[in-house]
């Protein structure tokens, strides 16, 4: 385990983006914080979890496919700098494991892997949660990892990768390693975490009556907030977007909250309600995933539930799912349950 | 079925390879048939059933399926109609015009399923073109099958797709060939059945144990359908559906095609019904 002190994460930084595009969470002007490009603003590792989707670094809205430009085709190119991205919570980095997985799966998406495929991804933990809150480590599922122990950032690295960038780094003195502090912040499961799975039983079962999709559909306004801030969301459609001298395909994220989103070129439309779009939305995570990648989708980042403007993301969705139709039986029953 | 595949030399498995027209001929007044090869010689590799990703430049994709046999070599047809702002500049283009292609892509019709089995080949408007590759193979490989049985609905004679083929289907010795349309119009010179495509099913008889039924066609058609072959004690592993969806991308990434946890790109457009007609919304 090695050790950064805050005065040293500047200049490790700085050597860091002589070698590697480096994007980490900054402070924007008004006051929010996202991921960018080292020098585009301070940076702005304590808070937690930045609001946009972590996975747009090798997922964004927007990626070109190829260009003609007068009639010649041109291909985007790898990157000439490969991306060292950090600010990946654990959750976050579930969820990347989730979309590497289905990327690479069958048909491998080459778009997404030009970016990913040399890319360094670290992870946050430790007291850098919103006010100073405790993130348990991930141990894992990145190349290396920035823990926060209140005083400095110790840095474990998990991968080949990880291991050759923190290698000129002082090793820690620090009787306290990784494992001590998950120990020290182990908690039992979260309540959310059990919302989930009994929901995802519930949905597995088929227990849930139309008329609860009804009901939770109408509040929706299709905003599609929940699908653009979800780091496990992949949908996407292709346009051609023309000039005079040049037309560019490109793919953009799209929304399953969206009339069109399934609409077929004769009219029909096998998400024709918002009723059915928001159970496709829920039971995509919660049923449909566990039934062909043997895990739920939702990781439990809580974006979908922070950007809804109508209360209707998912966790607030479960929670009610759960209320009105939890199952008796569920090996998820907590006492009280 | 999700194993690692790579299709193309090219460095994207989004980029298109090109294709000549060779020839395009009128169906319907909304729809034509394009017969196709690729400019690099090569085969296009298909199996009856599969589908392609039509790309034209500065409109996007859509998915076609294929209209042809694999068994007939050195070209491949698609069967488009003219619906959105991309089919709609395609019927705008003329032979020897290029486009690109992508595919084939899908879950063709399990050909050792449909082996030494009587067939129901039932189709509905538009359902005949991915049917027709069916139809076809069936003709140039007829000791491979049983009895086989054309049943095809359209909404009137002007809308009828493949004419020239229903007739030399309907004139084989080979194959039992049915024609239905919804209604005619005063001036319709037409003097077979009238009705729903359902009406051709209660006269036939046939063997449950030894037939497989195919269904391609619109989503009003397969209920009304199924329940007719049922009715017949058609089991539902013995019946094939066909089922159209939105593919974006062909390859099980864009989402617009799920049925449920089915990708209908990868998983389908074949199914057997006793795959999907469990799931919501697959019907």
């Amino acid at each position: 385990m090695k050790i950064l002190t805050l005065d040293q994460l500047d200049q490790f930084f700085t050597r860091i983006s002589e070698t590697w595009e480096l994007r980490l969470p900054v402070l924007l002007p008004d006051g929010t914080r996202a991921i960018a490009p080292f020098t585009s603003a301070p940076p702005a590792l304590l808070g937690g979890a930045v609001p946009g989707k972590p996975t747009a670094a090798f997922f964004p809205q927007q990626a070109s496919v190829f260009t003609v430009y007068d009639g010649a085709l041109q291909e985007p190119q790898t990157p000439d700098r490969p991306l060292f991205i950090i600010g990946f919570t654990p959750r976050d980095l579930a969820c990347l494991r989730f979309i590497d997985r289905f990327f690479a799966d069958g048909w491998r998406d080459d778009i997404y892997f030009r970016q990913r495929q040399h890319a360094v991804v670290a992870g946050l933990s430790g007291l850098c949660g919103p006010n100073g809150a405790m993130i348990p480590p991930a141990g894992g599922d990145c190349d290396l990892e920035f823990f926060f122990d209140g005083s400095n950032w110790l840095v474990v690295p998990y991968s080949e990768a990880g291991q050759a960038i923190v290698a000129s780094l002082p090793d820690s003195s620090s009787p306290k390693t990784l494992e001590l502090f998950r120990q020290a912040s182990a908690q039992p499961e979260d309540e959310n975490e059990i919302l989930i799975k009994r929901a995802s039983e519930l949905l597995q079962a088929d227990r849930v009556p139309d008329s609860f999709w009804a009901e939770i559909g109408e509040r929706c306004i299709a905003c599609t907030g929940c699908n653009l801030a979800c780091p496990t969301c992949t949908c996407f459609g292709v346009q051609d977007w023309r000039s005079a001298r040049q037309t560019e395909r490109s793919r953009m994220w799209d929304s399953c909250q969206l009339d069109g989103f399934m609409r077929e070129a004769s009219g029909h439309n096998p998400l024709g309600s918002e009723a059915l779009r928001t159970r496709r939305r829920i039971h995509h995570k919660l049923a449909a995933d566990p039934e062909k990648w043997g895990e739920i989708s939702c990781f439990l980042c809580g974006r979908c539930d922070a950007v809804c403007p109508t209360g209707i993301g998912m966790v607030a969705v479960a929670r009610e799912l759960v209320t009105r139709f939890g199952l008796t039986e569920s090996k998820y029953l907590v006492t009280g349950g | 079925m999700h194993s690692s595949k790579q299709l193309y030399n090219s460095s994207s498995l989004y980029l298109p390879f090109d294709c000549e027209i060779i020839s395009i001929k009128n169906l319907t007044p909304a729809e034509k048939l394009f017969r196709l090869r690729r400019l690099d010689g090569a085969a296009l590799g298909h199996l009856s059933g599969q589908f392609v990703q039509v790309s034209l430049l500065g409109w996007g994709e859509a998915p076609i399926s294929v209209a042809s046999s694999p068994t007939r070599d050195g070209y491949f047809e698609l069967g488009v109609r003219r619906a959105g702002s991309l089919t709609g500049a395609m019927h705008q283009l003329q032979a020897g015009d290029i486009i690109g292609i992508r595919g084939p892509f899908g879950r063709p019709f399990d050909l050792a399923q449909l082996h030494r089995q009587d067939l129901l080949l039932i189709s509905g408007g538009c359902g005949l073109a991915p049917m027709r590759s069916l139809i076809q193979y069936c003709e140039d490989r007829p000791e491979e099958f049983g009895q086989i049985s054309v049943l095809y609905g359209a909404k009137n004679p002007e809308h009828a797709l493949f004419k020239d083929d229903l007739a030399v289907w309907e004139a084989s010795a080979s194959f039992a060939c049915s024609l239905t349309v919804d209604n005619i119009s005063s001036g319709d010179c037409y003097s077979g059945n009238i009705g729903l495509i359902t009406a051709l099913i209660p006269p036939l008889s046939f063997d449950p144990a030894a037939t497989i039924a195919v269904i391609v066609g619109p989503p009003v058609m397969y209920r009304a359908v199924i329940a007719e072959l049922k009715k017949k004690e058609l089991t539902s592993d013995r019946i094939v559906v066909s089922l159209e969806r939105q593919m974006r991308c062909g390859v099980g990434k864009c989402g617009h095609c799920t049925i449920e946890h089915l990708y209908c790109c990868q998983d389908g457009p074949v199914f057997r019904l006793d795959e999907v007609e469990h799931l919501r919304g697959a019907l």
